[in-house]
């Protein structure tokens, strides 16, 4: 008697306590067994250096071209490669995707580090760059070149980089050029390739929605619209050697060259060439590309 | 003949629009046109253009949308008898200058006017949503305000400020869950410590707001500096009239007026050429036309394509494949075959995912106790489940210690 009254006050419970994700008790003992074996953790990789004194620039790059130091083929990476090196700061390279980065976008840097120092272990994102390369560089990057300077970047920042990333991303023309950048370097899995790629496609189409605030990407208005901003840009170099008459090089610059370097690279295979040809119609843009270029790449190092 | 239709978005805020690109095509219309040769139309309805887009013009049985599409169709088929912007007779840099700009309020401005008006939410509740339910008709109010919204947080996402927005909510939340004052009537601190969380979120994004803000006008203010137009014109050009359709809005005072009070600091330039180019535009009637009721039946199909749109999972795969996507360019086809399939494809699981949800919400709890009226010593361990549940009972992983309650049983 006292024991079926035992069980019926017992029984509730349970159908109360029952949800959507409650695990069945028989099921959870099996879980519980789990893990059946704890391996110890994996050595670092052979390649990965103990000391390091040289910052590390970690890039979306080929492994050759990274030994090499060439420049990266993402244009917001050759950014800040520009950057640093016009900033005078020595570093090497490193290949890297979007999930080695503590941020999840490239590039970020890593300082030098020594040891018993925890804060030269920390990685630089891509917001602090611009100080870090102004506290370590040689003294030699333009003073504030004014306010400007900040309209003229959101023509980089928005009409160029929409007219890129259609012509890389949506162009079906460039379609083995994208691959050959971004998926086949990845993986060799035929599905996982085909679902990056999609990823891929729409983050783009998505980032240039948004920035267009429209519903529908019309690429005739991005091209339109990259070469007008060609022009204004074309139009406030002038025949000046450095963007607002800057006596050397600085970011405007990098950001500028981070597209038109890619633009005009001849590496690259690009099937659709608009970018290009508007491009070319802006000499003085192609010489300052051509500048940097030296500058950066050339100099006899 | 009245041929230039000007469709807009409706006054807000005692402004003639609730939208900077809106108020800034009035306002060029006003310097341009005598008030006999355009009407105004409040209709509030972005699907009358092909882009979805206003504010939009109707001439010569063409739509134009877009203010500086506007512009550049004004230019080409101008009337002799209008005044002209001086857009036509611009040096080279000048014209660098109208682009640059021009594109940095439309981006960075843009952003702060989002920020301010529709990712606060306290302005968001106090000012524009009950503006946007005056402007349009019932069930409408529902849907649109919402997705105008949600693409404003995302401008404001942009910026870095995206999360003022998603702080908000779960702050509306922890607000809905207990009493926020105590009986003594002062404001109740939040369980949680911290000032963060005693503070609105536009209190705690103020900082990095108001830097965004000061940069923005201090660009603005160099630009004009002592000179009447922004360009330094003699006569207007279409930057001037962006300008102020930006800076009306930004002028507005919200529950935390960060941005209008930078704007009203210190004399600023772009405040006194606000106050110009209002001043300019006294005295001009604005030939508004009443906007055609919409009807019930195109009320309810912008109301049904609103809801699904707003589906989680399937309304982006709706709006892709209602609106184009991408369009075609010479030649090239963009939307191939694959893409439409996996638009269609997760428009479908998006919706299976729904029902499933619903079935599964339908059926007995999974796990639960199945058969509560037999013997109680039968119901312990996997017997639960039945004959299945008896054969696994033998395997030694399925062991387990006594219940409680089977010890209870005993010792009684």
């Amino acid at each position: 008697m006292s024991s079926t009254a035992e069980g019926l006050k017992a029984r509730p419970r349970p159908q109360e306590a029952s949800d959507w994700f409650t695990i069945p008790a028989p099921l959870a003992r099996l879980f519980k067994k789990f893990p059946l074996l704890t391996y110890p953790p994996n050595e670092l990789p052979a390649r990965s250096p103990d000391i390091r004194h040289v910052p590390t620039l970690y890039v979306f790059i080929s492994d050759e071209d990274a030994l090499k130091g060439l420049p990266s083929f993402n244009p917001s990476c050759l950014k800040w490669q520009t950057f640093l090196k016009l900033a005078g700061v020595d570093f090497c390279l490193r290949s890297s995707n979007n999930h080695a980065s503590p941020t999840g976008a490239l590039p970020f840097l890593l300082p030098p580090s020594t040891p018993n120092d925890t804060r030269s272990q920390r990685p630089i994102a891509t917001n602090k760059l611009e100080q870090y390369g102004l506290d370590n560089g040689k003294p030699k990057l333009p003073e504030s070149l004014g306010t400007r300077l900040e309209a003229y970047e959101s023509l980089l920042d928005h009409r160029i980089r929409n007219a890129w990333l259609y012509t890389l991303y949506l162009s079906p023309a460039n379609a083995d050029l994208l691959t050959n950048l971004y998926i086949t370097p990845t993986t060799s899995s035929r599905p996982v390739r085909a679902t990056i790629l999609y990823q891929l496609k729409h983050a783009a189409e998505l980032e240039i929605l948004k920035s267009t605030s429209r519903d529908a990407i019309n690429p005739a208005h991005l091209y339109r619209g990259a070469k007008e901003a060609f022009r204004a840009l074309d139009g406030v170099l002038g025949d000046e050697e450095w963007f607002f008459q800057s006596a050397v090089p600085g970011l405007f610059d990098a950001t500028v060259f981070s597209y038109t370097h890619l633009i005009l690279h001849d590496g690259l295979a690009w099937e659709n060439r608009r970018l290009n040809d508007f491009l070319k119609e802006f000499p003085r843009l192609v010489s300052h590309r051509n500048r940097i270029f030296q500058r950066c790449w050339e100099s006899g190092e | 003949m009245m041929s230039f239709q000007l469709h807009v978005w409706g006054p807000a805020f005692g402004l003639d629009s609730i939208d900077a690109e809106c108020l800034a095509a009035i306002a060029a219309f006003r310097h341009i046109f005598h008030h006999d040769d355009w009407s105004l139309t409040a209709s509030n309805d972005t699907s009358l253009t092909p882009d979805y887009t206003l504010p939009a013009l109707f001439h010569d049985d063409t739509w134009t949308s877009g203010y500086t599409n506007i512009i550049s169709y004004l230019r080409h088929h101008g009337t002799s008898d209008a005044k002209s912007l001086s857009d036509n007779d611009l040096t080279l840099q000048q014209e660098a200058d109208l682009l640059a700009y021009s594109s940095y309020l439309s981006t960075r401005g843009s952003g702060l006017v989002s920020l301010s008006l529709y990712a606060s939410p306290n302005a968001w509740v106090e000012l524009t949503r009950p503006a946007y339910s005056a402007l349009l008709p019932f069930p409408l109010t529902w849907t649109i305000p919402t997705a105008i919204r949600a693409a404003a947080v995302e401008k404001a996402e942009n910026l870095g400020m995206g999360y003022l927005a998603a702080e908000a909510e779960a702050d509306e939340a922890a607000a809905k869950s207990g009493a926020e004052t105590t009986s003594t009537g002062f404001l109740r601190l939040r369980q949680q410590l911290g000032p963060r969380k005693s503070m609105q979120p536009e209190q705690t994004a103020a900082i990095r707001f108001q830097q965004l803000a000061d940069d923005f006008f201090t660009t603005l203010d160099d630009l004009r500096g002592s000179r009447k137009y922004l360009l330094g014109t003699p006569s207007p050009s279409s930057l001037d009239f962006l300008t102020y359709g930006y800076l009306a809005l930004m002028r507005v005072q919200t529950p935390y007026p960060i941005l209008a009070r930078s704007l009203q600091a210190k004399g600023r330039p772009s405040m006194q050429f606000l106050q110009m180019m209002e001043a300019e535009s006294q005295g001009y009637v604005l030939p508004r036309q009443e906007s055609k009721p919409r009807g019930l039946p195109r009320t309810m199909y912008v109301f049904a394509d609103g809801a699904i749109e707003s589906i989680a999972g399937a309304g982006e795969s709706w709006r892709r494949w209602r609106r184009g996507g991408i369009q075609s360019d010479e030649g090239e086809e963009v939307q191939d075959s694959a893409q439409t399939l996996v638009a269609v494809g997760s428009a479908v699981v998006g919706l299976a995912a729904v029902a499933a949800a619903v079935f599964f919400r339908g059926l007995s709890p999974f796990g639960a106790s199945t058969h509560r009226f037999e013997a109680p010593k039968e119901e312990t361990g996997l017997y639960r489940f039945g004959e299945v549940g008896a054969m696994l009972d033998f395997l030694p992983i399925f062991e387990q210690p006594p219940t409680p309650s089977s010890r209870v049983r005993d010792t009684i």
